[in-house]
């Protein structure tokens, strides 16, 4: 039971992350309608730009953490003026940036490969790696700053999309483009921050996730492919879909990991087989978008 | 005539190639061969169709390894293993197309890169059946009408794919079918109202690629004479689409331009500048959408129409 409760906890913060990933998707493909591939290089790369502040300039944890956040909102800010606005512009068909993006996916993986070389670095924690105990649950307390950002950070976008009028000039952006800007609605300002945003909550889930392993390029596409199947199973509308897609997912690999005996290698066909389940079932994932009025 | 004279005399130029070559460049250019098979049959799929799949590779690997598990471990001969190998690869190819052309745009990506990575697991841990993660080695291909086959010759076989390949695309992309799958691409809702049957004009695109595709992996297969999982994976699968997009997607010959110059940049410039080589495919390929959608062909059309206005107003 003790060993279920602390598996609980960890497949938890593995969903924290992955729902992280499965957000910086969605504040991407909400205004826009594009899908960024590249959202697990930004992960991946937030991991490293935390490892280089706290690692190796030895920065305090309190900042480098909104440091590295900062340099990947930058990223993004970049990768949309660069790749995404010209082809907007100029009316391109709609695959035109995702296929851009898939690009810069290559050109960020190998940049960062020429860097750092396929070696893995170590990331610490800003608490160690204690055991804490809360109750019946028991984990590290990586796990549990974990869950607790996670937590900040969903409950931040949806008061933000939710309560503010900045927020609800997104949802307007992301339900009727050309309208939305016939109401005044800066397009461009929104999809910038909207790449902007993505890249720091995908940078939050790399940096987040890189002490309870390690910082190294090839996490770069679990991070991608995990975080579109959260999107995909949770609902691709709603901010909600993505934490909840993303716990779903984790608790489906770690379950089946942990209590059905098949080796550990076949386990990881659980993705790709709840990816197809849902894309041919109920491709609108189990969250719909909410009525509009 | 004279069209049927330039592919005979194509095929010969191909085929006396290979009798001429070193070992090493004789590997490079079979591989060759085959990428540019698959970029053919891709670009139907990507560029024509206008279907963003990511499962052309895998459909290359399950013709690859099911034809060696047909002939080595179900004990067939060679050419019953093929066409069995053909079958059940149009037989996957016909599930995933009922299911995943149905989806659209990026939706289809993301659940033939879930096939993709799935049959990867598969293949990963499949034990003595596909070999897990060594794949499968020891066996040879048995002569075909008593003659044995060398290097050259798999060479020669992989050209006959790749003609044919070529050929009956250009047939098919001619015909109102080719018609019907770039107005789907263009636009799916007129080419629906048009009276187009739109599933079933994907479905079949998406067959008959993959079926090409399984053919070009059966070749490859006895390359080496080894078959491993990471070839078929998703790396080479977005490989394939970059060569496309350089080429200048939806047009045959930007497929096979595409092909050739990012294999043999991969093959010549990967010793010398290591990864900067795919630092740059990235850069090219970034720049290619921005510049020119329609890659390289689509340049070279806009030089030529240039040429050509210039050349109007000069003599008016």
């Amino acid at each position: 039971m003790s060993d279920l409760l602390e598996l609980l906890v960890s497949a938890t913060a593995s969903g924290c992350v992955y729902g992280l990933v499965a957000l910086a998707y969605l504040l991407v493909l909400r205004p826009t309608g594009v899908v960024n591939f590249a959202s697990g290089e930004w992960a991946m790369m937030g991991a490293f730009a935390a490892y280089v502040l706290a690692g190796m300039l030895e920065v305090p944890t309190v900042v480098a953490i909104p440091g590295a956040v900062l340099v990947l909102a930058v990223i993004g800010w970049a990768t949309e003026w660069f790749t995404v606005r010209p082809l907007v512009e100029r009316g391109a068909g709609h695959l035109a940036p995702i296929l851009a993006l898939l690009g810069m996916l290559v050109i960020y993986h190998q940049a960062t490969l020429l860097v750092f070389g396929g070696e893995n670095y170590p990331l610490d924690g800003p608490f160690g790696f204690n055991r804490v105990e809360l109750g019946p649950f028991a984990g590290t307390s990586q796990s549990f700053f974990i869950i607790v950002m996670t937590a900040v950070i969903f409950v931040a976008v949806w008061l933000f999309f939710e309560r503010t009028v900045w927020g609800k000039s997104f949802e307007a952006v992301a339900i009727n483009r050309r309208a939305a800007a016939l109401m005044g609605i800066n397009l461009r300002l929104v999809t910038a921050l909207s790449f902007a945003g993505g890249a720091a909550v995908a940078a939050m889930a790399g940096l987040l996730d890189g002490p309870r392993g390690s910082v190294e390029v090839n996490a770069a596409l679990p991070f991608a492919v995990q975080g579109f199947s959260a999107l995909i199973i949770g609902g691709i509308n709603r901010v909600e879909g993505a934490i909840l897609g993303g716990i779903i997912l984790a608790f489906a690999e770690d379950l089946t990991r942990r209590y059905v005996p098949i080796p550990s290698g076949l386990a990881l066909g659980v993705t790709p087989v709840l990816l197809i389940a849902f894309l041919l079932v109920r491709p609108t994932g189990l969250l719909r978008a909410k009525e509009a009025g | 005539m004279v069209a049927l004279m330039r592919w005979v005399g194509g095929a010969a130029v191909l085929c006396v190639i290979p009798f001429l070559l070193q070992p090493y460049e004789l590997d490079l250019y079979r591989k060759l061969l085959f990428w540019v098979a698959l970029a053919i049959s891709y670009n139907f799929l990507f560029g024509i169709s206008g279907q963003m799949a990511l499962s052309h590779f895998a459909f290359a690997g399950i013709g690859a390894y099911a034809v060696v598990i047909l002939m080595t471990q179900a004990g067939l001969p060679l050419g019953l293993a093929v066409v069995v190998a053909l079958a059940l690869a149009a037989a996957l190819a016909l599930i995933v197309a009922l299911a995943a052309t149905r989806l659209e745009g990026f939706y289809l990506a993301l659940a033939t890169l879930a096939f993709a990575q799935l049959l990867i697991v598969v293949l990963n841990e499949g034990g003595s059946l596909t070999g897990a993660t060594g794949g499968l080695t020891n066996y040879r291909l048995p002569p075909i009408f008593g003659f044995v086959i060398g290097g050259p010759g798999t060479a020669i076989i992989m050209i006959a794919v790749l003609l044919a390949t070529l050929a009956i695309l250009l047939r098919i992309d001619r015909s109102w079918f080719g018609r019907a799958c770039r107005a789907i691409r263009d636009n799916s809702e007129a080419a629906a109202a048009m009276g187009i049957d739109v599933a079933r004009t994907k479905t079949i695109a998406f067959t008959t690629t993959s079926v090409m595709a399984a053919a070009a992996g059966m070749v490859y297969a006895f390359f080496d004479n080894t078959v491993n999982p990471p070839v078929f994976g998703i790396d080479n699968a977005i490989m394939l689409l970059f060569m496309v997009i350089v080429g200048g997607s939806g047009s045959h010959l930007g497929a096979i331009i595409g092909a050739v110059l990012l294999k043999l940049s991969q093959d010549f410039l990967e010793p010398i500048v290591g990864h900067y080589h795919a630092l740059g495919f990235g850069v090219i390929v970034v720049v290619a959408i921005l510049i020119q959608p329609k890659g390289l062909i689509g340049m070279w059309d806009q030089i030529r129409a240039r040429r050509v206005a210039a050349r109007k107003r000069a003599a008016s």
